[in-house]
């Protein structure tokens, strides 16, 4: 086996290959940008629909509740299927690569709008009643008071979120997306060993998503609430007799 | 756009969709509990192991979290072959879906175990408690209680992720839904149907999981 890897290894390491996967993987990282950059807009606007409370818009909070707890709860396999079968059905002519993207953005703007409203909920009640006392309105209450506060909370299990997606997109190889996975495929055709071909892609796949969710356990670990990050520091540095705590 | 929806065949094959659900809540019951025995190894090898094996559960870590499933499966199912391991395509999914939550379970039983803060066994010496019951009345309660909601969330990922097996010719809901849509040729009613299902069977999973929890554990869940 080694030998075979060894003895395929120089018609595989060629720049044909190189420019094959790079392509593939910008293509991977496409479909997942645009689909969280959709994502996070739109479940930001589920999220403002949902904190409303005026009873005409009680139909829409519903819908937009519905929504979001149905389409986290569909394997992304099944929402491809439904999507891809459902644009034939308009009987247009959609590019594949448009169908994943498409069904990106659907599961994106649910898990993302969890992540915004766990986000906004974290902010503390009473700055929301100072900012109803100082006759703020919505808008000023929500761009003034609340997203600037809440973003730090937000933003690293976002990064967790797009690593989820990079790794959902392999999922469109099977409609026939090229991508990362439907590349390795091809390659595989060609006749290369599954070894190289598939460790190659799981390494490409690896060195998208490993900076991301590095970025996003650092901005954790930045943007962490003081508070927290006293905690967690207190934890970190198991305290000798002289700094015990006598209440965790 | 004239198209008319047709159950019919559909709602015949329901039966079978059904008992492909039941495979899939099958798969991820196995794939979770071998995944948790391997999370348990993991993260007490993590916290007690020296200093090569902290460094190879890390690896193992950061390898499986940071690359899909599907291709890890692929890897499992096209490349071991050459060495001489023919795997079937139901055990190439179970191992590749128990690996893979045995990477994510190691972490959230280690973060379950360093929730428990030190003044809490402290006290419990203090009180004169013996290990064991320091273990049962005063780690163990705080563990479940923290990681109970996470270990849930996982579980509802596990069924949504055991679709995956559906590539591979394992014929649970998905795979099953692929044979019908193929006889039948009306593919949108038999996805928004097992859509539906996943929907029901999660949702049933959550309820349940989480009252479970709330009643054993105390669990701060929010059923709804």
């Amino acid at each position: 086996m080694l030998d075979l890897i060894i003895s395929q290894a120089p018609r595989f390491f060629t720049w044909y290959t190189l420019v094959f996967v790079l392509e593939a993987m910008g293509r991977t990282l496409m479909m997942t940008v645009i689909g969280c950059t959709v994502g996070a807009l739109c479940g930001f606007v589920i999220t403002v629909i949902r904190s409303t409370t005026s009873q005409w818009l009680m139909l829409l909070r519903l819908a937009v509740t519905v929504y979001v707890e149905v389409f986290r709860r569909i394997p992304f396999l099944v929402i491809l299927f439904i999507v891809m079968y459902a644009s034939q059905g308009l009987g247009s002519n959609i590019s594949l690569s448009t169908i994943a993207t498409v069904s990106i953005c659907l599961v994106a703007t649910a898990f993302l709008s969890e992540i915004i409203r766990a986000g906004l909920e974290s902010v503390p009640r009473q700055q929301l009643e100072a900012a109803q006392v100082m006759n703020f309105g919505f808008s000023r209450t929500l761009f003034m008071v609340l997203l600037p506060q809440s973003w730090k909370v937000i933003l690293p299990p976002a990064f967790a979120f797009m690593v989820m997606f990079i790794k959902d997109t392999s999922l469109a190889s099977q409609m026939g997306v090229v991508e990362l996975t439907f590349t390795g495929k091809v390659l595989m055709n060609r006749g290369f060993s599954p070894f190289l071909v598939y460790g190659v892609v799981l390494a490409a796949y690896f060195a998208l998503s490993y900076p991301l969710s590095k970025f996003g356990a650092y901005l954790e670990k930045r943007l962490g609430s003081p508070q927290r990050r006293k905690s967690v520091e207190r934890v970190r540095a198991h305290s000798g007799p002289a700094k015990r705590e006598l209440v965790g | 756009m004239d198209y008319t929806f047709q159950f019919s065949n559909v709602i015949q094959n329901l039966p079978y969709l059904l008992k492909g659900a039941l495979f899939t809540l099958e798969i991820a019951f196995v794939s979770f509990w071998l995944g948790a025995a391997i999370g348990l190894a993991g993260a007490m090898a993590k916290m007690h192991g020296g200093r090569l094996l902290r460094g190879l559960v890390s690896v193992y870590i950061t390898l499986f979290t940071n690359t899909p499933a599907l291709v890890q499966i692929f890897f499992l199912f096209y490349a071991l072959p050459d060495v001489g391991i023919v795997l079937e395509p139901m055990t190439a999914v179970l191992i590749g879906l128990t690996l893979n939550s045995g990477a994510y379970l190691t972490d959230i039983l280690r973060s379950g175990v360093e929730s428990v803060r030190k003044a809490e066994i402290e006290t419990a010496v203090t009180l004169g408690m013996s290990g064991l019951q320091t273990v049962r009345y005063v780690i163990l309660p705080h563990i479940a209680k923290t990681i109970y909601a996470p270990l849930c969330n996982f579980f509802v990922w596990l069924v949504l992720g055991s679709s995956i097996g559906a590539i591979f010719g394992v014929e649970e809901l998905t795979g099953r839904a692929i044979n019908i849509s193929t006889a039948n040729l009306r593919t949108i009613e038999t996805f928004s149907v097992v859509a539906a299902i996943y929907v029901a069977l999660t949702f049933v999973a959550s309820i349940a999981l989480g009252l479970v929890g709330r009643h054993l554990f105390r669990a701060k869940i929010k059923v709804f």
